[in-house]
């Protein structure tokens, strides 16, 4: 008996197993799917998980990669509104967002025919939207002026509205530009334009640095002389201040002005003979007054 | 095929089993049954060990792993991810395991603002000659806000954060970094002129593709974390000589100028000491008159009681005073007697102490 339960259990099971892999599929993580009843899609299936499907001939899955793809178009030429010829590539990244209206577009859902869809979609959108722009637009040191991610961003809409129009099931993730280019004989003449530009710039820094080193070589002279000249003016007050500090002693000594000029005498007497000097007295001088009287060596004639 | 031989057997089996036949040919069959049923128990038991055990798996310490359950990841937030060891998963077709490297820093370098060239001119250092002009289809180049034309290339590194993003979002996840990159470059040049991303400005070029970058990705929600970029600008080979030139005048003026604010310095620090030292002279010489000046007038008023009581004895003595140390620095003292008669005597006076050629002066 036991022997009994325990095979029809395992029976049990791979039926079940059996009926599972009739019944059952899977949508994987980066997947989207599609179910069709004879041949007609009718459920959209964007979540992962399993689910559950009458088996073929009724229902047919089919299932799609959800993850985005990269797509680049031609490097192509437009002019701007300017009437510059510019080259420009633009990178999209795009998935599906509608499985159900995808799938029937494009022949059993081949990328390859929805990119192909794309890259026109593209085209006429970048020639429209780099058609408005000047070429300063596109290139331009001032933030404000630069509409990148403008011209970018109405490229994107432009292609976002197209897909809605024509009911794609395609979503646009990202769009950018990936190169900017010009035609090459304007490369020729760009080079022509940047070395005139350069060569200004040589003559402008050699005109530029001797004219600067001598501002500052003649300024610095000029400091120098300022500074010198404050510098007398001041040591000419300075010495003013001692004399008018004198002048408040000077009243001391016109208490009496003969002792005043009499000790000058002997200060200048002093001062002149503290160097080498020589000195002729003669006996009136005192204090040499003293021989006077007394009787000297000479031969009294 | 052993599924399909089970139930078989067990169908079979209970049937004869009631039956217990005599002849020993059956009982003999029935015993052959009994044990290769046996051997297939066996054998299946080890077979659905198999199949459990086959849910092992290892995680690297570079990786993490994510379970997919009926194409659906295991897991709530964070722990979706598995970090690295040994990890257990239903076999296939229920779960899916999916390795991510993560830590391991990616790189990707830029396509489209370098001119052509071979990895092998690359790495060899030699180049084609250039031509006139570039040839869009071929030579990469950027424009810049001033219509210049450069070359630039970027090298970006970076790490991925979120794996889900990363791998379940994008059919080529690098290629969406590398437009990304791609875009930056061309964006940021639009943005600066020619001089500062060539020589003034190349930190601030390189930030801001950089950031350009991070804002892309974060925008197309990449899952990726950007480690560092290096950018490489250059102007067109065809004008190198040109450039250099500008170069060579820029370092020239800078010279220069180096030169003239050295002047400068010398000249200002000059002029600052000379000034300071006739200051400093002049309040030396303030100082000093009026020191002089003070004790003069201390020394008048200290005489002026002695000479007021008798100013002619005062003179007489102070001026004998004051000749005794003069006397004694004076180095020639020649003391000349009146003559008898009181006539004056007659002196000559040769002096040759400084120039040798003599020199009379008389004397009286």
């Amino acid at each position: 008996m036991k022997r009994n339960v325990m095979t029809s259990v395992i029976g049990a099971v791979l039926i079940v197993i059996f009926a599972l892999l009739l019944f059952v599929f899977q949508v994987r993580q980066s997947e989207v799917a599609v179910v069709t009843t004879f041949g007609k899609p009718t459920r959209n299936l964007i979540e992962p998980g399993a689910y559950f499907k009458w088996p073929w001939p009724v229902e047919k899955v089919y299932k799609f990669d959800q993850r985005v793809q990269n797509f680049e178009d031609r490097f192509s030429q437009n002019l701007t509104a300017d009437s510059n010829p510019l080259l420009v590539m633009v990178y999209v990244g795009w998935r599906i967002s509608d499985a159900k209206a995808f799938f029937p577009k494009f022949a059993g859902g081949s990328t390859v025919a929805a990119q192909s869809m794309l890259e026109s979609m593209l085209r006429s959108a970048k020639s429209a939207v780099v058609g408005r722009h000047p070429l300063a637009d596109f290139v331009n040191a001032d933030a404000k002026q630069l509409k990148f991610d403008a011209i970018e961003s109405e490229i994107e809409q432009a292609v976002q509205s197209q897909l809605q129009t024509n009911n794609c099931g395609i979503g646009i993730a990202f769009l950018g530009i990936k190169k900017l280019g010009l035609p090459e004989n304007v490369t020729e003449a760009v080079f022509q334009r940047m070395t005139s530009e350069r060569q200004i710039l040589i003559s402008r820094f050699r005109y530029e640095g001797e004219a600067e080193a001598q501002k500052i070589k003649s300024a610095a002279d000029r400091q120098a002389a300022e500074t010198i000249a404050n510098a007398d003016a001041a040591a000419t007050r300075i010495r003013g201040e001692g004399e008018a500090a004198a002048a408040r002693v000077l009243p001391v000594f016109e208490q009496n002005p003969e002792l005043a000029n009499f000790l000058l005498r002997i200060s200048a007497l002093q001062q002149s003979l503290n160097q080498r000097a020589t000195l002729i007295f003669d006996e009136r001088t005192p204090p040499f007054d003293l021989f006077q009287h007394l009787p000297t060596n000479a031969p009294s004639r | 095929m052993s599924h399909d031989h089970e139930p078989d057997h067990t169908h079979e089996h209970p049937a004869p089993a009631p039956v217990t036949p005599d002849d020993a040919g059956s009982q003999a069959l029935a015993e052959a049954l009994r044990s290769s049923f046996a051997i297939v128990k066996v054998v299946m038991l080890l077979m659905v060990l198999a199949f459990f055990s086959s849910g092992f798996f290892t995680v690297g310490p570079s990786e993490k792993a994510v379970i997919l359950r009926f194409g659906r990841p295991v897991g709530e937030g964070g722990k979706v991810l598995l970090n690295s060891g040994w990890h257990w998963s239903y076999p296939y077709p229920i779960d899916e395991v999916v390795k991510i490297p993560i830590t391991e820093i990616q790189k990707v370098s830029s396509t489209v603002g370098w001119y052509f060239t071979t990895p092998e001119q690359e790495l060899s250092g030699e180049e084609l000659p250039a031509g006139t002009s570039l040839n869009p289809a071929v030579d990469g180049y950027a424009i810049t806000a001033d219509t210049n034309i450069i070359h630039t290339r970027a090298m970006l590194y970076y790490h991925i954060e979120n794996p889900i993003h990363f791998v379940f979002d994008f059919v080529s996840a690098s290629n969406t970094v590398q437009n990304a990159l791609n875009n930056a470059l061309l964006y940021t040049a639009a943005h600066f002129n020619v001089d500062d991303i060539l020589t003034r400005d190349v930190a601030g070029f390189r930030d801001a593709v950089l950031q350009r970058v991070s804002n892309l990705t974060e925008q197309e929600q990449l899952g990726i974390a950007i480690d560092q970029c290096e950018v490489q600008s250059i102007p067109p080979r065809q004008l190198k000589d040109v450039f250099s030139q500008v170069t060579s005048a820029r370092e020239n003026r800078n010279k220069l100028l180096n030169e003239a604010h050295s002047y400068e310095n010398q000249v200002l620090s000059q002029s600052g000491a000379q000034a300071a030292s006739i200051t400093n002279a002049a309040a030396a010489d303030r100082a000093r008159f009026v020191e002089s000046i003070t004790a003069e007038a201390k020394r008048f008023s200290d005489l002026l009681p002695k000479y007021e009581s008798n100013p002619s004895l005062f003179a007489q003595q102070t001026l004998v005073q004051m000749m005794g140390p003069i006397l004694t620095n004076v180095q020639d003292k020649i003391f000349l007697p009146g003559r008898a008669d009181g006539k004056p005597r007659e002196l000559r006076l040769m002096l040759n102490r400084e120039p040798p050629q003599p020199k009379t002066t008389t004397q009286q």
